[in-house]
């Protein structure tokens, strides 16, 4: 741009050297942020705790209208088949009273066992619940934000699950919202047990709708198997449904999972004292 | 001439302030929980227009300073690499900048045309960006090209009401 007299030149000139200057140095920014971001995680997360418990009262407010939508076409929906559906249900609803009492009659069996055994039971779990009012990460992660934080009991590690099932763990705990990682995530990685017979193996995300199965002799696995977590490295505690195994293809064994990620609306994050494998070892926090 | 009163300084910073307002609600919009199935790993990259729109019309409102700190948001907030969004806006503010004589007076289908170029080259970058920092490597480039594709035909639609709003909210100023 060339001003009508030199003076405003020159400032132009000035002008644009100055802005070439500050994109420079965002620049060189933006990439010694990629070199802090891979060193000083800690401090990265106390940032990213910040911001999300900064927006979360926003996306909070903004979410209640996409999710009004959805329960107003699923209502839509499930009235169409309304008669279908009462039919299965109450045909289901048999079928469960009958497990009920065989429940009831085995829950007996198991106390009498484990009074004769003077079994120490295990510690209960203690339960938050939560709305999910973001789906962060896009093409590159699989996380989700929840409306429940410190504040609440919720801390770094915790299980967090629907009825359905696993959903994941809190990677992140703000003030009053944490992050969750999703068991489809790529950095996830899941102890688990396949099929009745329980062989070990882990479940490892991978971006996807299914996560594969990985360790897994694949003989040992049929479409329809169930997964459940085993518990092993304490990160999750045994017997959490996650899903089925949906096919079984050269050495790949996919995993349908029981809660799919755009069907998230409230979840639990259950506190079940577990040390875990995601919390910070308390030493190598400070250099 | 008349000193602005306080209302009236006020309402210019207002107006002043709407693409950065409007840039951070995209951004959000993008985040809101869909529950449409398949969406969300395809999430057009909403941020990345608002970014484009305003370096084309307002140059003066959506600075590089402006540009990184939306991306640094983003980082925060969607657990990507911190500094990856803040790079890919950079560059595509400096890109529209460089080229302003071409963007200048142009019909929004010539704007919408070059974005093909531009929204190509962010995605890409952010992709080898996030893959060389984050600690699970390169993630599959299927999601990254799909969201791509849906960010570039959503486009006019987004550029569409930052247009509106434009013209509506921000009149002469």
């Amino acid at each position: 741009m060339r001003g009508p007299t030199g003076q405003i030149s020159r400032l132009g000139t000035l002008k644009s050297l100055l802005q070439r200057f500050a994109f420079l140095s965002l620049i060189g920014v933006t990439f010694a942020l990629m070199l802090i971001g891979k060193a000083d995680t800690v401090l990265v997360e106390r940032a990213r705790s910040a911001v999300t418990d900064a927006v979360t009262p926003i996306l909070r407010v903004m979410s209640e209208p996409a999710s009004m939508i959805a329960q107003t076409i699923n209502n839509v929906r499930e009235l169409a088949s309304i008669r279908e559906q009462n039919a299965e249900l109450r045909e289901a609803n048999g079928r469960l009273l009958q497990w009920q009492s065989l429940a009831q009659r085995l829950e007996a069996e198991n106390k009498s066992l484990r009074s004769l055994l003077a079994l120490v039971p295990e510690p209960g779990a203690q339960f938050v619940t939560a709305r999910v009012v973001g789906d962060v990460g896009g093409a590159f992660a699989q996380s989700v934000l929840i409306t429940a934080g410190q504040s609440s009991g919720v801390k770094k590690g915790q299980v967090v699950m629907t009825g359905e099932g696993l959903v994941g763990r809190v990677t992140q705990a703000g003030n009053a919202s944490s992050r969750v990682l999703l068991i489809s995530d790529i950095n996830s990685r899941i102890p688990v047990l396949v099929g009745e017979a329980g062989n070990r193996a882990i479940l490892a995300g991978d971006n996807g709708a299914r996560p594969k199965l990985l360790y897994l002799n694949q003989s040992a696995a049929a479409p329809g198997d169930k997964v459940v977590t085993s518990g092993d490295a304490e990160a999750f505690p045994p017997g959490i449904p996650i899903g089925q195994v949906a096919e079984v293809e050269d050495g790949n064994v996919a995993v349908e999972l029981f809660v799919a990620r755009d069907k998230l609306q409230y979840v639990r994050v259950a506190d079940y004292g577990l040390a875990g494998f995601l919390l910070d070892p308390p030493a190598a926090q400070q250099p | 001439m008349m000193q602005p009163t306080l209302l009236q300084s006020f309402d210019l910073s207002a107006r002043k302030a709407l693409p950065a307002a409007l840039t951070l609600m995209l951004m959000l919009f993008a985040l809101t929980p869909t529950n449409v199935p398949g969406l969300s790993p395809v999430m057009p990259m909403f941020a990345l227009m608002s970014v484009y729109f305003w370096a084309i019309y307002r140059p003066d409102l959506m600075g590089y300073g402006a540009a990184f700190s939306f991306g640094l948001l983003e980082d925060l907030l969607t657990a990507t690499p911190i500094g990856s969004s803040a790079l890919v806006f950079l560059l595509t503010q400096w890109v529209v900048l460089r080229q302003q004589k071409f963007f200048n007076a142009k019909p929004f289908v010539v704007t919408w045309f070059a974005f093909i170029f531009v929204a190509a080259g962010a995605a890409f970058i952010r992709w080898v960006a996030v893959g060389l920092v984050a600690d699970s490597g390169f993630t599959p480039i299927a999601p990254m090209f799909a969201s791509y594709l849906i960010t570039v035909a959503v486009y006019p639609l987004v550029g569409w009401l930052l247009a509106k709003a434009q013209v509506k909210l921000m009149g002469q100023v």
